[in-house]
Protein backbone atom coordinates (compact mmCIF):
# COMPACT_ATOMS: atom_id res chain seq x y z
CA UNK A 1 0.00 0.00 0.00
CA UNK A 2 1.38 3.53 -0.92
CA UNK A 3 1.48 6.32 1.07
CA UNK A 4 -1.06 8.02 -1.09
CA UNK A 5 -3.70 5.30 -0.72
CA UNK A 6 -3.05 5.36 3.08
CA UNK A 7 -4.17 9.35 3.48
CA UNK A 8 -6.84 8.03 1.31
CA UNK A 9 -8.27 5.24 3.79
CA UNK A 10 -10.39 7.60 5.77
CA UNK A 11 -11.67 9.28 3.37
CA UNK A 12 -12.67 6.20 2.08
CA UNK A 13 -14.62 4.85 4.95
CA UNK A 14 -16.33 8.17 5.15
CA UNK A 15 -17.50 7.84 1.55
CA UNK A 16 -18.52 4.87 2.46
CA UNK A 17 -20.47 5.44 5.25
CA UNK A 18 -22.03 8.30 3.43
CA UNK A 19 -22.71 6.06 0.83
CA UNK A 20 -24.95 4.15 2.97
CA UNK A 21 -27.43 7.07 3.51
CA UNK A 22 -27.73 6.98 -0.67
CA UNK A 23 -29.59 4.18 -0.42
CA UNK A 24 -32.33 5.22 2.52
CA UNK A 25 -32.79 8.30 0.01
CA UNK A 26 -33.47 6.28 -3.15
CA UNK A 27 -35.64 4.03 -0.74
CA UNK A 28 -37.62 6.78 0.27
CA UNK A 29 -38.22 8.06 -2.80
CA UNK A 30 -39.53 4.91 -4.43
CA UNK A 31 -41.44 4.09 -1.57
CA UNK A 32 -43.15 8.08 -1.98
CA UNK A 33 -43.50 7.51 -5.53
CA UNK A 34 -45.35 3.98 -4.82
CA UNK A 35 -47.63 5.43 -2.14
CA UNK A 36 -48.56 7.72 -4.46
CA UNK A 37 -49.25 5.27 -7.54
CA UNK A 38 -51.10 3.14 -5.15
CA UNK A 39 -53.26 5.99 -3.92
CA UNK A 40 -54.36 6.92 -7.45
CA UNK A 41 -55.53 3.49 -8.53
CA UNK A 42 -56.55 1.97 -5.45
CA UNK A 43 -60.40 2.25 -4.20
CA UNK A 44 -61.24 2.87 -0.43
CA UNK A 45 -64.62 2.07 1.14
CA UNK A 46 -64.98 4.39 4.06
CA UNK A 47 -67.52 4.53 6.99
CA UNK A 48 -68.00 7.33 9.05
CA UNK A 49 -70.38 7.80 11.47
CA UNK A 50 -70.95 11.49 13.33
CA UNK A 51 -72.99 11.00 16.68
CA UNK A 52 -74.79 14.23 17.65
CA UNK A 53 -75.49 13.12 21.33
CA UNK A 54 -73.40 14.59 24.65
CA UNK A 55 -70.38 12.17 24.16
CA UNK A 56 -70.35 13.52 20.39
CA UNK A 57 -69.07 10.35 18.79
CA UNK A 58 -67.07 10.13 16.16
CA UNK A 59 -65.76 7.00 14.04
CA UNK A 60 -64.29 6.94 10.92
CA UNK A 61 -62.62 3.76 9.39
CA UNK A 62 -60.84 4.21 5.52
CA UNK A 63 -60.40 0.62 3.85
CA UNK A 64 -58.40 0.19 0.98
CA UNK A 65 -60.51 -2.77 -0.91
CA UNK A 66 -57.63 -4.75 -2.31
CA UNK A 67 -56.34 -5.16 1.28
CA UNK A 68 -60.12 -6.49 2.79
CA UNK A 69 -59.51 -8.97 -0.53
CA UNK A 70 -56.87 -10.16 0.46
CA UNK A 71 -57.30 -10.27 4.22
CA UNK A 72 -61.00 -11.58 4.48
CA UNK A 73 -59.58 -14.97 3.37
CA UNK A 74 -57.37 -14.88 6.38
CA UNK A 75 -60.04 -14.85 8.84
CA UNK A 76 -61.71 -18.20 9.75
CA UNK A 77 -64.30 -17.27 12.27
CA UNK A 78 -67.80 -18.27 12.94
CA UNK A 79 -69.59 -18.34 9.76
CA UNK A 80 -67.08 -16.81 7.64
CA UNK A 81 -64.61 -19.03 6.01
CA UNK A 82 -62.31 -18.33 2.78
CA UNK A 83 -64.11 -14.99 2.19
CA UNK A 84 -67.22 -16.68 2.17
CA UNK A 85 -69.59 -16.10 4.43
CA UNK A 86 -72.48 -19.31 5.41
CA UNK A 87 -76.14 -17.75 5.33
CA UNK A 88 -77.92 -21.60 4.74
CA UNK A 89 -79.51 -21.70 8.36
CA UNK A 90 -78.74 -17.37 8.64
CA UNK A 91 -81.84 -16.17 10.97
CA UNK A 92 -83.50 -13.32 8.82
CA UNK A 93 -86.94 -13.40 10.55
CA UNK A 94 -87.82 -16.24 7.87
CA UNK A 95 -86.41 -14.21 4.95
CA UNK A 96 -84.77 -16.13 2.51
CA UNK A 97 -81.51 -13.92 1.92
CA UNK A 98 -80.35 -15.61 -1.45
CA UNK A 99 -83.76 -16.18 -3.12
CA UNK A 100 -84.28 -12.18 -2.26
CA UNK A 101 -81.36 -11.18 -4.08
CA UNK A 102 -81.62 -14.04 -6.84
CA UNK A 103 -84.73 -12.40 -7.66
CA UNK A 104 -84.33 -8.72 -7.67
CA UNK A 105 -81.29 -9.63 -9.53
CA UNK A 106 -83.15 -11.44 -12.17
CA UNK A 107 -85.92 -8.96 -12.66
CA UNK A 108 -85.85 -5.77 -14.51
CA UNK A 109 -85.92 -2.16 -13.60
CA UNK A 110 -88.66 -1.29 -11.01
CA UNK A 111 -89.94 -0.81 -7.80
CA UNK A 112 -90.94 -3.87 -6.31
CA UNK A 113 -91.51 -3.55 -2.56
CA UNK A 114 -93.64 -0.44 -1.45
CA UNK A 115 -94.77 -0.19 2.02
CA UNK A 116 -96.46 3.44 3.40
CA UNK A 117 -97.74 2.90 7.04
CA UNK A 118 -97.63 6.04 10.26
CA UNK A 119 -94.41 4.55 10.82
CA UNK A 120 -92.59 4.08 8.33
CA UNK A 121 -92.62 4.27 4.17
CA UNK A 122 -89.99 1.35 2.82
CA UNK A 123 -89.51 1.02 -0.97
CA UNK A 124 -86.98 -1.26 -2.51
CA UNK A 125 -86.08 -0.05 -5.97
CA UNK A 126 -84.01 -1.51 -8.96
CA UNK A 127 -82.40 1.22 -11.64
CA UNK A 128 -79.44 1.83 -13.98
CA UNK A 129 -77.86 -1.16 -12.44
CA UNK A 130 -78.00 -0.56 -8.58
CA UNK A 131 -80.40 -1.63 -5.59
CA UNK A 132 -82.00 1.10 -3.97
CA UNK A 133 -83.35 0.64 -0.44
CA UNK A 134 -85.03 3.63 1.11
CA UNK A 135 -86.49 3.57 4.67
CA UNK A 136 -88.00 6.47 6.10
CA UNK A 137 -89.03 6.28 10.00
CA UNK A 138 -91.72 8.36 11.18
CA UNK A 139 -91.73 7.85 14.74
CA UNK A 140 -88.79 9.60 15.62
CA UNK A 141 -88.79 13.26 16.04
CA UNK A 142 -86.53 14.48 12.89
CA UNK A 143 -87.42 11.28 10.91
CA UNK A 144 -84.61 9.39 10.28
CA UNK A 145 -83.75 8.51 6.91
CA UNK A 146 -81.68 5.19 5.75
CA UNK A 147 -80.42 5.06 1.98
CA UNK A 148 -78.51 1.76 0.42
CA UNK A 149 -77.46 1.65 -2.83
CA UNK A 150 -75.69 -1.76 -4.31
CA UNK A 151 -74.60 -2.35 -7.42
CA UNK A 152 -76.19 -5.52 -8.87
CA UNK A 153 -72.88 -6.79 -10.07
CA UNK A 154 -72.15 -6.47 -6.65
CA UNK A 155 -75.19 -8.62 -5.81
CA UNK A 156 -74.44 -10.85 -8.76
CA UNK A 157 -70.52 -11.25 -7.37
CA UNK A 158 -72.44 -12.08 -3.38
CA UNK A 159 -74.37 -14.89 -5.06
CA UNK A 160 -71.34 -16.42 -7.54
CA UNK A 161 -70.79 -19.10 -4.57
CA UNK A 162 -72.34 -22.24 -3.99
CA UNK A 163 -76.10 -22.14 -2.60
CA UNK A 164 -75.57 -21.34 1.09
CA UNK A 165 -73.18 -18.63 0.78
CA UNK A 166 -72.51 -15.31 0.51
CA UNK A 167 -69.00 -14.52 -1.63
CA UNK A 168 -67.65 -11.53 0.06
CA UNK A 169 -64.19 -11.36 -1.66
CA UNK A 170 -65.74 -11.33 -4.93
CA UNK A 171 -68.13 -8.36 -3.82
CA UNK A 172 -65.65 -6.58 -2.41
CA UNK A 173 -63.52 -7.20 -6.22
CA UNK A 174 -66.84 -6.58 -7.75
CA UNK A 175 -67.43 -2.99 -5.84
CA UNK A 176 -63.63 -2.32 -6.72
CA UNK A 177 -64.93 -1.80 -10.22
CA UNK A 178 -67.73 0.64 -9.61
CA UNK A 179 -67.29 4.44 -9.40
CA UNK A 180 -67.57 6.59 -6.77
CA UNK A 181 -70.73 5.76 -5.01
CA UNK A 182 -72.86 6.52 -1.66
CA UNK A 183 -73.95 2.76 -0.29
CA UNK A 184 -74.99 3.63 2.74
CA UNK A 185 -76.61 7.19 4.14
CA UNK A 186 -78.41 7.19 7.78
CA UNK A 187 -79.25 9.99 9.07
CA UNK A 188 -81.50 10.15 12.45
CA UNK A 189 -81.61 12.40 15.79
CA UNK A 190 -78.93 10.91 17.05
CA UNK A 191 -76.52 9.84 14.08
CA UNK A 192 -75.01 10.60 10.45
CA UNK A 193 -73.75 7.49 8.86
CA UNK A 194 -72.63 7.43 5.41
CA UNK A 195 -70.29 4.36 3.84
CA UNK A 196 -69.40 5.17 0.65
CA UNK A 197 -66.23 4.19 -1.73
CA UNK A 198 -63.74 6.44 -3.34
CA UNK A 199 -60.18 6.84 -4.65
CA UNK A 200 -58.89 9.24 -1.81
CA UNK A 201 -57.30 7.26 0.85
CA UNK A 202 -58.37 10.08 3.57
CA UNK A 203 -61.84 11.25 4.97
CA UNK A 204 -62.37 14.94 3.40
CA UNK A 205 -65.54 15.47 4.76
CA UNK B 1 -1.83 13.65 15.51
CA UNK B 2 -2.40 12.89 11.93
CA UNK B 3 -2.66 9.47 12.84
CA UNK B 4 -4.85 10.25 15.30
CA UNK B 5 -7.35 12.29 13.06
CA UNK B 6 -6.94 9.32 10.96
CA UNK B 7 -8.01 6.77 13.68
CA UNK B 8 -11.06 9.28 14.79
CA UNK B 9 -12.44 9.46 11.21
CA UNK B 10 -12.59 5.71 10.84
CA UNK B 11 -14.19 4.99 14.18
CA UNK B 12 -16.66 7.89 13.57
CA UNK B 13 -17.54 6.56 10.00
CA UNK B 14 -17.17 2.88 11.47
CA UNK B 15 -19.62 4.47 14.13
CA UNK B 16 -22.33 6.22 11.22
CA UNK B 17 -22.35 2.88 9.69
CA UNK B 18 -23.03 0.77 12.26
CA UNK B 19 -25.86 3.43 13.64
CA UNK B 20 -26.97 3.46 9.96
CA UNK B 21 -27.45 0.19 9.46
CA UNK B 22 -28.97 -0.04 12.85
CA UNK B 23 -31.62 2.24 12.19
CA UNK B 24 -32.52 2.01 8.25
CA UNK B 25 -35.59 -0.30 9.04
CA UNK B 26 -36.68 2.76 11.94
CA UNK B 27 -37.94 2.64 15.47
CA UNK B 28 -40.52 -0.09 17.37
CA UNK B 29 -41.71 2.28 19.74
CA UNK B 30 -44.29 1.96 23.04
CA UNK B 31 -44.69 4.70 24.81
CA UNK B 32 -47.40 4.03 28.01
CA UNK B 33 -47.99 7.22 30.40
CA UNK B 34 -50.51 6.55 32.83
CA UNK B 35 -51.32 10.04 35.28
CA UNK B 36 -53.56 8.04 37.22
CA UNK B 37 -52.83 6.47 40.47
CA UNK B 38 -48.99 5.75 40.94
CA UNK B 39 -48.90 6.81 37.70
CA UNK B 40 -46.67 4.23 35.81
CA UNK B 41 -44.63 5.49 32.25
CA UNK B 42 -43.14 2.85 30.39
CA UNK B 43 -41.42 3.34 27.27
CA UNK B 44 -39.40 1.45 24.86
CA UNK B 45 -37.87 2.35 22.07
CA UNK B 46 -36.26 -0.51 19.80
CA UNK B 47 -33.90 -0.24 16.53
CA UNK B 48 -36.45 -2.48 14.31
CA UNK B 49 -33.61 -3.89 12.05
CA UNK B 50 -32.53 -5.70 15.59
CA UNK B 51 -35.94 -7.60 16.51
CA UNK B 52 -35.61 -10.12 13.83
CA UNK B 53 -32.07 -10.75 15.30
CA UNK B 54 -33.33 -11.08 18.33
CA UNK B 55 -35.67 -13.27 18.35
CA UNK B 56 -33.25 -15.78 17.10
CA UNK B 57 -31.57 -16.14 21.02
CA UNK B 58 -35.21 -16.62 21.95
CA UNK B 59 -35.01 -20.36 23.01
CA UNK B 60 -36.42 -22.65 20.93
CA UNK B 61 -39.27 -23.71 23.16
CA UNK B 62 -40.47 -20.89 23.59
CA UNK B 63 -41.21 -19.71 20.52
CA UNK B 64 -42.93 -22.85 19.98
CA UNK B 65 -45.05 -22.03 23.21
CA UNK B 66 -45.39 -18.11 21.38
CA UNK B 67 -45.93 -19.98 17.98
CA UNK B 68 -48.78 -22.34 19.34
CA UNK B 69 -50.49 -19.69 21.12
CA UNK B 70 -50.18 -16.86 18.11
CA UNK B 71 -51.02 -20.02 15.64
CA UNK B 72 -55.06 -18.75 14.86
CA UNK B 73 -54.44 -14.65 14.74
CA UNK B 74 -51.12 -15.12 13.15
CA UNK B 75 -51.74 -15.63 9.50
CA UNK B 76 -53.97 -12.78 9.53
CA UNK B 77 -51.30 -10.39 11.33
CA UNK B 78 -48.73 -11.77 9.32
CA UNK B 79 -51.52 -11.41 5.66
CA UNK B 80 -52.51 -8.00 7.39
CA UNK B 81 -48.72 -6.74 7.77
CA UNK B 82 -48.01 -7.05 4.59
CA UNK B 83 -50.71 -5.95 2.46
CA UNK B 84 -50.07 -2.81 4.65
CA UNK B 85 -47.01 -2.06 3.24
CA UNK B 86 -48.85 -1.13 -0.21
CA UNK B 87 -49.96 1.74 2.15
CA UNK B 88 -47.60 3.55 3.69
CA UNK B 89 -49.21 6.73 4.26
CA UNK B 90 -52.95 6.11 5.15
CA UNK B 91 -55.41 7.33 7.60
CA UNK B 92 -57.20 3.75 8.71
CA UNK B 93 -59.23 3.99 11.95
CA UNK B 94 -60.18 7.20 13.66
CA UNK B 95 -62.88 7.03 16.44
CA UNK B 96 -63.82 9.75 19.25
CA UNK B 97 -65.71 8.72 22.30
CA UNK B 98 -65.92 11.88 24.18
CA UNK B 99 -62.47 12.12 26.57
CA UNK B 100 -60.98 8.43 24.72
CA UNK B 101 -59.59 8.43 20.96
CA UNK B 102 -58.19 6.12 19.04
CA UNK B 103 -56.13 6.69 15.62
CA UNK B 104 -54.74 3.78 13.98
CA UNK B 105 -53.14 4.59 10.63
CA UNK B 106 -49.85 4.31 8.54
CA UNK B 107 -47.10 6.84 7.84
CA UNK B 108 -43.50 6.22 6.44
CA UNK B 109 -44.43 2.53 6.12
CA UNK B 110 -44.65 2.24 10.21
CA UNK B 111 -48.47 1.62 11.90
CA UNK B 112 -48.91 4.21 13.99
CA UNK B 113 -51.47 3.53 17.12
CA UNK B 114 -52.14 6.40 19.15
CA UNK B 115 -54.93 5.72 22.01
CA UNK B 116 -56.04 8.12 24.52
CA UNK B 117 -58.21 7.74 27.67
CA UNK B 118 -58.47 9.81 30.95
CA UNK B 119 -55.18 8.53 32.84
CA UNK B 120 -53.98 6.81 30.09
CA UNK B 121 -51.93 7.27 26.67
CA UNK B 122 -50.88 4.53 24.41
CA UNK B 123 -48.14 5.69 21.76
CA UNK B 124 -47.10 2.49 19.50
CA UNK B 125 -45.11 3.04 16.30
CA UNK B 126 -43.76 0.07 14.66
CA UNK B 127 -42.38 -0.68 11.05
CA UNK B 128 -44.74 -3.03 9.36
CA UNK B 129 -41.80 -5.08 7.69
CA UNK B 130 -40.71 -6.03 11.25
CA UNK B 131 -44.45 -6.86 11.99
CA UNK B 132 -44.42 -8.88 9.00
CA UNK B 133 -40.83 -10.43 10.10
CA UNK B 134 -41.55 -11.48 13.67
CA UNK B 135 -44.98 -12.77 12.37
CA UNK B 136 -43.45 -14.99 10.02
CA UNK B 137 -40.71 -16.38 12.28
CA UNK B 138 -44.11 -17.34 14.29
CA UNK B 139 -45.94 -18.43 12.14
CA UNK B 140 -42.52 -21.01 11.27
CA UNK B 141 -43.00 -22.36 14.98
CA UNK B 142 -46.94 -22.56 14.92
CA UNK B 143 -47.99 -26.23 14.95
CA UNK B 144 -48.56 -28.04 11.75
CA UNK B 145 -46.01 -25.48 9.79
Amino acid sequence: MTSRTRHLLPVIAFLAATSLFAPLGTRAQSSTSTSSTNSHGDRWLHVRVISTDAKGETVRVNVPLELAERVLPAIDHDRLHNGKVRIGCMDCDGVDVRTLFEAVRSSKDGEFVTVQSNDADISVTKKDGLMLVHVHDKNKPKHSQVEVKVPMKVVEALLSGSKDELDIVAGLHALAGQGDVELVSVKDDDNTIRVWLDSKNVTTD
Amino acid sequence: MVLLGKIALGFGATVVMAGAYTFHEGLLRVDVDETHGRGSHVHVWVPAAIVPMAIRFIPRDRMRDAGERAANFMPLVHTVAKELQKYPEAELVEVHDGPQYVHIRTHNGNLLIDADEPGQTVHVSCPLATIDDVSRELAEFAPGS
